[in-house]
C-alpha cells in the first residue's frame, strides 16, 4: 500500500511545484457560503458581483497579520467606489472567538469580516497559512495570491488592486 | 481488522473517483497545496512530513483529499497513504457531506472538531453529514466514528486510542438578530484505559444555545447537559449503570462605545470532580468532541505562550474581561482572568479528600480550588509615517498548581487514661442460693482534651512577570530591520504553613509542628527551581531576536534565548552549535578542539537558532532554521503538548499553494 502511491505522492509534489509557478491564477474561486461577523450570510460569489474582493485570513493572535489588516481596510475604504472589497475571514476558536467583535470595533475596521473557526474555508481555499491574500476578479477569477507577510508586501497587494482596477477600467471603456 | 480493511477499500474508492474526476472532467475547478517538513539533529529528534491537500470543485460538488507521507512526523503515526477526504454535494438549502467531518456548533461545549497537526489532536468524525438551511430554519445530522488519540509518558507518539461511534443532531432557528440552537449528541465509546481491556462508555449529551447582536452590545450562552453510562460486561446481562452526571455553561457579553470594546466571558464546567489531575483511567466525563472556550489569553509571545494554564475543562469556573481600543493613533488592549475549581478540598488523612462546593458563581481564590490568575496589558501602534511599528506589553501570571496536603480544622488529644484497678463480681443463683465471683480488673477509660485548631497545608505555586516588546522599521529601499526582546521572571514554590506538618495514619491525628506548644507556626517556602549550582529563588528568560527582510523576498532571523534555571535537573547535552560557541566566546570550538565530554556549562542555559525564508513566487514559500530550540510545554486549542528540545540541527520547512 506505502510503495504504491509514493509515486503518486511524489509525481504530485512535482506537479504542484511546477503548477505553483502560476498559481491557480485563472481558476474561478468556489462559491463558497460565508457567516458575517454581524450574522448574516453571504457567498463568495455574491461579494464579486459589483467588483474585485481580496479575501486574506487571520486571527486575533496572528501579529502579522494585525499588521496587514490596517492596510487591507485603508485599500478598501480608497477603491470601494470602484466596487473592490476586503474580506477578512477570521479563523479564531473558541478560546478567543468571543473578542473578534471587540476587537474589530476598537480598531474601527470597516470591511466584510468572515467567521471560520473550524477552518472548513481555510481549507477549501488554502488559507491555512495566516496571513494568505487571494485576490479575486469580479466575476470570481483568481488573480494573485500570496502567503504570509513581511513588512512592506502591502506596497505589492496596493500594486495588484490597482493594476487590477486599471485593466478593468480599460475593458469597460473599450467594450 | 475488518473495520481497517473496510477503511483502505473506502480511500482507495474515494482517490480513485476523485483522481479519475481530475484527468477526465473539463469543467473542473482545483487547487491544492503541499506543505513539507524535514528536522535532522544530533538530539535524535528527526522528522520527515509531507502532506498534500487537493481540493476540486465541480458544479454542486466538491472534494478534498489529504495526502500524507511521513517517516516519522514531527508528531504522530509514520504514514503513507491517505489521511482525510471529503465530498460534499450542495444544492439550494441542501448540503451533504461524505467523509471526514469537522463541525463546530455553538461555542463547542457539544461538538467542536478540528485536526491540529502541531499537537496531534484530531476529533473529526469519518461519516455522514446532511443539512438543511433556508435562512430561518436550519436541522444537521451528522453520523460516524472517530479514531481519537490522545498522548501519553512519549513526546512524540500517541498512546490512547479512544474510539467513538457517534450521532449529532442540531436545529437552529434565526430571528432578526437573535438565533437559538438545540444539540443533541450520542457516543458509544471504546475507551483505552492504562491497564487493561477497554471499557465501553456511552455518553448523551443535550445542549442549547442563544445568541443576539445588537449595535452596541451582543451576547452568547451556552449550556449542554452530560450524562454517562458504562457498559459492565463481566456476566453480560448486567443493566447499564449511571457513569457520570454532569453539566457545562458558557456566557460571553460584549459591549461597544465609539472605538472601544468590552467583552466579558463566564464559564462553569462541571463535568466531573476529583482531587488528582485526569488520567486514561478518569472516562465518562468530558469527551474529545467537547472543546469549549478556555477563558485565557492566547499569547502571541514565545515567553507567554509558555506559561499557558493546563486547563481543566471537566471541573473549573472563571471570568474573563478584555478590553480593546485606539487612543492617539495607538491600539490598546488589556485583559484579565481569574478561573478556579468548582470546590474547595481539605485533606481529612494522608490520602482522601474532601470536597465542598463553591458559593455563589464566581471563582474563588481559595488555594484548595487551585486558583489561577492572569493579566496582559499592551500598547502598539505606527509612527513615522507609518515606517516604525512598535509594541509593547506586560503580563503577569499566578498559579497554584497543586495541593499535597490541605487542612485547616480541629483535633483533640488523649489527656489521661485511666487505668486504675476495679472489683467486678459475677453472681450465680442456685437452689435460692447466690454465690458471688470477684475478679480485679484494670479499668481504662480515655479522657480528651478541648478541641484545639490544627492548621496542616502544603502547596505548589508559581508566578511570573513577563516584558515582550517588538519594534519594525521599513526603510526606504525596502528593507525592513526588526528586534524583539522578551524578559521574564519566573518563580515555581512549594510552600508549607501551619502548626501541623504529616498525617499520623497510625492514630488518625495530625503531627504538631511544635508538640510542647501547638500556637507554634511555621511558614516555609522551597524554590523547585534549580541550576548546576544549586536551588534558584527566580528563573529569569530572555529572548532575543533580530530580523532582516526586504519584501517581497526574503527575510532572515536570528534568536537566542537564554535562562539561568530548571524546573527538574537536566543532563548536559554536549552537542552545542557554533552559534552558540561564537556568542560564548568558546573559540576553541572553531579549532577543532570542541569538548563533547565535558562541554562548557552555559550550553544548558542558550538556545541559538537562525532562520531564513525565502518567497520563490507569491504562493513557494521555503524556510530553512539552523540551530537550537529549547522545548517546553505547546498548548493550543486547549490542548497541551511537551515539545522535547531540538538540539543543534537543520529544520527546512516548504509550502505551496496552486
Amino acid at each position: 500500500m506505502l510503495k504504491k502511491y509514493k509515486p503518486i505522492f511524489c509525481f504530485l509534489i512535482i506537479l504542484s511545484t511546477s503548477l505553483a509557478e502560476d498559481d491557480d491564477i485563472g481558476n474561478i474561486i468556489p462559491d463558497l457560503k460565508i457567516r458575517l461577523l454581524d450574522g448574516s450570510k453571504t457567498t463568495i460569489h455574491e461579494l464579486v458581483q459589483d467588483g474585485p474582493l481580496m479575501i486574506d485570513f487571520w486571527a486575533t493572535w496572528c501579529v502579522n497579520c494585525k499588521k496587514l489588516m490596517k492596510y487591507l481596510d485603508q485599500y478598501h475604504q480608497d477603491y470601494k467606489d470602484d466596487g473592490f472589497k476586503v474580506l477578512m475571514i477570521n479563523t479564531d476558536t473558541p478560546r478567543s472567538i468571543g473578542k473578534v467583535k471587540s476587537y474589530v470595533r476598537a480598531q474601527d475596521y470597516k470591511f466584510h469580516i468572515g467567521m471560520d473557526p473550524n477552518k472548513v474555508i481555510s481549507k477549501k481555499l488554502n488559507g491555512m497559512v495566516m496571513p494568505t491574500m487571494i485576490l479575486v476578479d469580479k466575476g470570481g477569477e483568481v488573480k494573485w495570491r500570496h502567503q504570509g507577510y513581511i513588512a512592506g508586501e502591502e506596497i505589492q497587494a496596493k500594486n495588484q488592486i490597482t493594476q487590477l482596477l486599471e485593466r478593468n477600467l480599460e475593458e469597460k471603456i473599450e467594450g | 481488522m475488518k473495520k481497517k480493511l473496510k477503511g483502505k477499500v473506502l480511500n482507495k474508492a474515494y482517490f480513485i473517483i476523485i483522481s479519475s474526476s481530475l484527468i477526465l472532467a473539463d469543467q473542473l475547478d482545483m487547487n491544492g497545496a503541499v506543505n513539507s517538513n524535514f528536522g535532522n539533529s544530533y538530539g535524535f529528534y528527526d522528522f520527515s512530513e509531507n502532506i498534500l491537500d487537493l481540493n476540486i470543485f465541480y458544479n454542486d460538488l466538491q472534494g478534498w483529499i489529504q495526502y500524507e507521507y511521513s517517516n516519522p512526523p514531527d508528531i504522530g503515526f509514520a504514514n503513507n497513504d491517505i489521511r482525510k477526504f471529503r465530498l460534499e454535494y450542495s444544492t439550494g438549502d441542501l448540503v451533504l457531506k461524505l467523509g471526514d467531518l469537522y463541525e463546530f456548533w455553538g461555542r463547542g461545549l457539544l461538538l467542536n472538531q478540528f485536526d491540529d497537526q502541531v499537537t496531534n489532536f484530531d476529533n473529526g468524525t469519518r461519516g455522514m453529514l446532511i443539512e438543511y438551511d433556508n435562512g430561518m430554519f436550519s436541522a444537521s445530522h451528522m453520523n460516524g466514528n472517530s479514531n481519537i488519540w490522545n498522548m501519553g509518558a512519549d513526546t512524540r507518539t500517541p498512546e490512547f486510542n479512544n474510539i467513538h461511534s457517534m450521532m449529532a443532531n442540531r436545529i437552529q432557528y434565526n430571528r432578526g438578530l437573535m438565533s437559538l440552537g438545540l444539540t443533541q449528541l450520542r457516543s458509544n465509546e471504546e475507551h483505552d484505559v492504562n491497564f487493561g481491556p477497554s471499557v465501553m462508555a456511552s455518553h448523551n449529551l443535550k445542549g442549547a444555545y442563544a445568541t443576539w447582536a445588537g449595535g452596541n452590545a451582543d451576547f452568547f450562552v451556552e449550556y449542554v447537559d452530560k450524562v454517562s453510562t458504562e457498559k459492565v460486561t463481566m456476566f453480560g446481562t448486567i443493566p447499564n449503570d449511571t457513569l457520570i452526571k454532569g453539566h457545562g455553561y458558557y456566557q460571553n457579553f460584549n459591549f461597544y462605545l465609539g472605538n472601544w470594546g468590552l467583552s466579558t466571558e463566564y464559564k462553569r464546567y462541571s463535568f466531573d470532580k476529583a482531587y488528582g489531575d485526569l488520567s486514561a483511567d478518569d472516562y465518562g466525563n468530558q469527551i474529545e468532541y467537547q472543546q469549549m472556550p478556555t477563558l485565557g489569553k492566547e499569547q502571541n509571545s514565545t515567553l507567554l505562550g509558555r506559561l499557558t494554564h493546563n486547563y481543566n475543562f471537566n471541573d473549573e469556573r472563571g471570568v474573563q474581561l478584555e478590553l480593546n481600543g485606539s487612543l492617539l493613533g495607538l491600539s490598546l488592549t488589556a485583559q484579565y482572568a481569574h478561573l478556579s475549581r468548582n470546590e474547595t478540598w481539605q485533606s481529612v488523612g494522608a490520602f482522601d479528600w474532601v470536597d465542598k462546593a463553591i458559593k455563589g458563581y464566581l471563582p474563588s481564590s481559595d488555594i484548595s480550588a487551585l486558583p489561577y490568575w492572569e493579566n496582559y496589558q499592551e500598547v502598539s501602534g505606527y509612527a513615522f509615517n507609518d515606517k516604525l511599528y512598535f509594541k509593547l506589553g506586560r503580563g503577569s501570571n499566578k498559579e497554584i498548581l497543586k495541593t499535597i496536603r490541605y487542612f485547616e480544622g480541629t483535633q483533640v488529644d488523649i489527656s489521661s487514661i485511666d487505668t486504675s484497678l476495679a472489683w467486678v463480681y459475677d453472681t450465680l443463683v442456685w437452689n435460692d442460693e447466690t454465690y458471688y465471683d470477684s475478679t480485679e480488673v484494670e479499668l481504662y477509660d480515655t479522657n480528651y482534651t478541648s478541641p484545639f485548631n490544627v492548621e496542616s497545608k502544603l502547596w505548589q505555586q508559581s508566578k511570573a512577570f513577563t516584558i515582550p516588546m517588538e519594534v519594525n522599521y521599513i526603510f526606504d529601499n525596502g528593507y525592513t530591520v526588526g528586534i524583539g526582546f522578551q524578559y521574564q521572571e519566573r518563580e515555581k514554590v512549594n510552600r508549607s504553613m501551619g502548626n501541623a506538618t504529616t498525617f499520623n495514619a497510625s492514630d488518625s491525628s495530625w503531627n504538631m509542628y511544635d508538640p510542647d506548644d501547638y500556637s507554634n507556626t511555621y511558614d516555609e517556602t522551597t524554590s523547585q527551581l534549580a541550576n548546576s549550582d544549586g536551588t534558584v529563588k527566580t528563573q529569569y528568560n530572555r529572548l532575543v531576536y533580530l530580523s532582516i527582510s526586504k519584501a517581497p523576498k526574503w527575510s532572515f532571523t536570528i534568536t537566542h534565548d537564554m535562562t539561568n534555571a530548571y524546573e527538574a535537573s537536566t543532563a548536559y547535552d554536549p552537542y552545542y552549535n557554533p552559534l552558540e560557541a561564537l556568542i560564548s566566546g568558546d573559540l576553541k570550538y572553531f579549532t577543532g578542539k570542541r569538548n563533547n565530554i565535558d562541554p562548557p556549562s552555559w550550553i544548558q542555559n542558550r538556545w541559538v537558532s537562525i532562520e531564513f525564508a525565502y518567497n520563490i513566487t507569491s504562493s513557494q514559500r521555503i524556510s530553512v532554521m539552523y540551530g537550537s530550540i529549547q522545548g517546553g510545554l505547546f498548548c493550543s486549542n486547549g490542548v497541551c503538548r511537551l515539545i522535547p528540545p531540538f538540539n543543534d540541527g537543520v529544520k527546512i520547512s516548504y509550502s505551496a499553494s496552486f
